[in-house]
């Protein structure tokens, strides 16, 4: 007997990535050095966040070709992302053979209210989240993963920092929560009841949580890991740097070291460039893309 | 008497909660030095090329093989089987310390991955096969564990057991059972 994409197995694959870097790529080439340099997926979109950021317009799912040379070039699972509420963009990518669907707010969404119902796909989903009860909604739809949101195409990790520790206490104000305040607590965060009751019984979130959206450095890397992150992705930040493959590796060991400030040092040397930051009071409100979704 | 588990990236901390559930002292292996006083291995399930690559920058893998090569017990399941095989299709040989060929992401894709029965130790249980590696042919020096619909997915040689699937996502008693008398004293405590 075997039962294919039952919530165990897609949340499963994301257990599988834990302590790994995501990277974003937007052709095979791109992927190739990902995947050379230890990632433990890749993450095929049209252009990476920066460009988005700077050259406007509408952001979509990637080309079917873009997809299908990426899936072709590498080993390790593919993911892509689709828009907020994009559930044909899912539905393609899910015909493509993509391992992991990414309802990403970095893409201009495609419904102003509602998230994709995830449970009908049968490719998990990563959702990004900046707060509990946005990582409860989105579990409550479907997510096998979260991510953080973090600020994308920015280089600056403080967005990043933020939606973490918010997370943190979300969780923690869940589990030292009485079970008879459970209730008013989903209420209050505006989160699914069956989902608040089992992080108040695990005292973690039920999938697994990676941060996003702005890491450029290894420290930024081994930062998020120590704020108590299960892995990162890191978009603009490799392909945006002076040398993307030195800083990839850089990355991958900094998120297994995370704890080893000697081995970060050796690491941090002679990389290069980092991207270009953007400090998120410069961005108006309009522009940050954490505040899509909801 | 402790266990390491191998902690580059993966699955690891859930082979820690088995072996928690099974009070077994353990240390997470991230370079040589994590291997003193280690009697026993683990090596999770993940991506196998991310964690040969990680390995890299300090030459875990040549000491772990010595100490696989010592006799003591190994487990490695899913990415941790990749890593013990001997050939692998599709990828590359790093301990290669197990007799079998194996091949990766044999049973398909994230959408083809699946919940399947198992016949573990002739005990049946389902378990989660994630981009799982195949096990295509193995010398006659090792023994199949478990079978999925007549298909060997288990394989023991020596003290050396690999799984293409991974138990320490489901840690039901059978496996806790004989996770705990494999590390205490390898294959020789329970006839096979």
């Amino acid at each position: 007997m075997k039962i294919e994409s039952t919530f165990k197995i897609k949340k499963g694959l994301a257990e599988m990535l834990k302590g790994g870097v995501i990277m974003d790529v937007v052709n095979a080439e791109q992927a190739v050095v990902a995947e050379k340099s230890g990632a433990v997926a890749v993450m095929a979109l049209e252009r990476i966040p920066a460009d988005i950021r700077a050259e406007g317009g509408v952001a979509r799912m990637s080309s079917v070709e873009t997809i299908q040379e990426v899936i072709d070039s590498v080993s390790i699972p593919v993911m892509a992302k689709a828009r907020i509420g994009h559930f044909v963009e899912a539905q393609m990518l899910e015909s493509l053979g993509i391992d992991f669907i990414d309802e990403s707010e970095v893409l201009t969404p495609a419904d102003d209210k509602n998230h994709i119902y995830k449970h009908d796909i049968k490719t998990p989903f990563v959702n990004g989240a900046t707060d509990i009860g946005e990582a409860c909604r989105r579990i409550g739809e479907g997510a096998a993963m979260i991510r953080t949101k973090g600020e994308a195409g920015t280089g600056n990790v403080i967005e990043a920092v933020k939606h973490m520790r918010s997370m943190t206490d979300g969780i923690n104000k869940i589990k030292t929560s009485d079970q008879n305040e459970l209730m008013s607590l989903a209420k209050e965060i505006k989160a699914p009841f069956d989902v608040v009751k089992e992080i108040h019984e695990l005292g973690k979130l039920p999938v697994v949580n990676f941060a996003a959206g702005g890491i450029a450095t290894p420290a930024d890397a081994a930062l998020m890991m120590q704020l108590g992150c299960d892995g990162v992705f890191v978009g603009s930040g490799i392909f945006k740097s002076g040398d993307p493959k030195e800083r990839a590796e850089a990355i991958v060991i900094a998120t297994t070291n995370y704890n080893d400030p000697e081995k970060l040092i050796e690491v941090s040397k002679n990389l290069g460039e980092p991207m270009v930051g953007i400090n998120i009071d410069d961005l108006d409100e309009a522009e940050k893309l954490a505040k899509r979704g909801w | 008497m402790k266990t390491g588990v191998l902690a580059l990236q993966g699955s690891f901390y859930d082979h820690v909660q088995s072996l928690e559930f099974i009070d077994q002292d353990y240390v997470l292996i991230k370079d040589t030095s994590d291997l003193s006083n280690v009697n026993s291995l683990i090596l999770p399930g993940g991506e196998s090329t991310s964690m040969i690559k990680i390995q890299k920058n300090n030459n875990l893998f040549s000491a772990i093989k010595k100490l696989i090569e010592s006799g003591i017990p190994t487990l490695g399941t899913c990415a941790g089987l990749i890593l013990l095989a001997k050939d692998v299709i599709d990828g590359e040989t790093s301990l290669g310390v197990l007799n079998t060929v194996v091949e990766r992401n044999a049973y398909g894709r994230q959408n083809q991955s699946f919940e399947g029965l198992v016949n573990l130790l002739g005990n049946k249980e389902m378990y989660c096969f994630i981009r799982a590696p195949k096990i295509l042919s193995y010398e006659d020096s090792v023994t199949p564990i478990a079978t999925i619909e007549n298909e060997v997915v288990g394989v023991i040689e020596n003290n050396i057991v690999g799984l293409s699937f991974h138990p320490e996502l489901t840690n039901d008693k059978v496996y806790l059972d004989w996770l705990r008398s494999f590390l205490k004293d390898g294959v020789n405590v329970r006839s096979l």
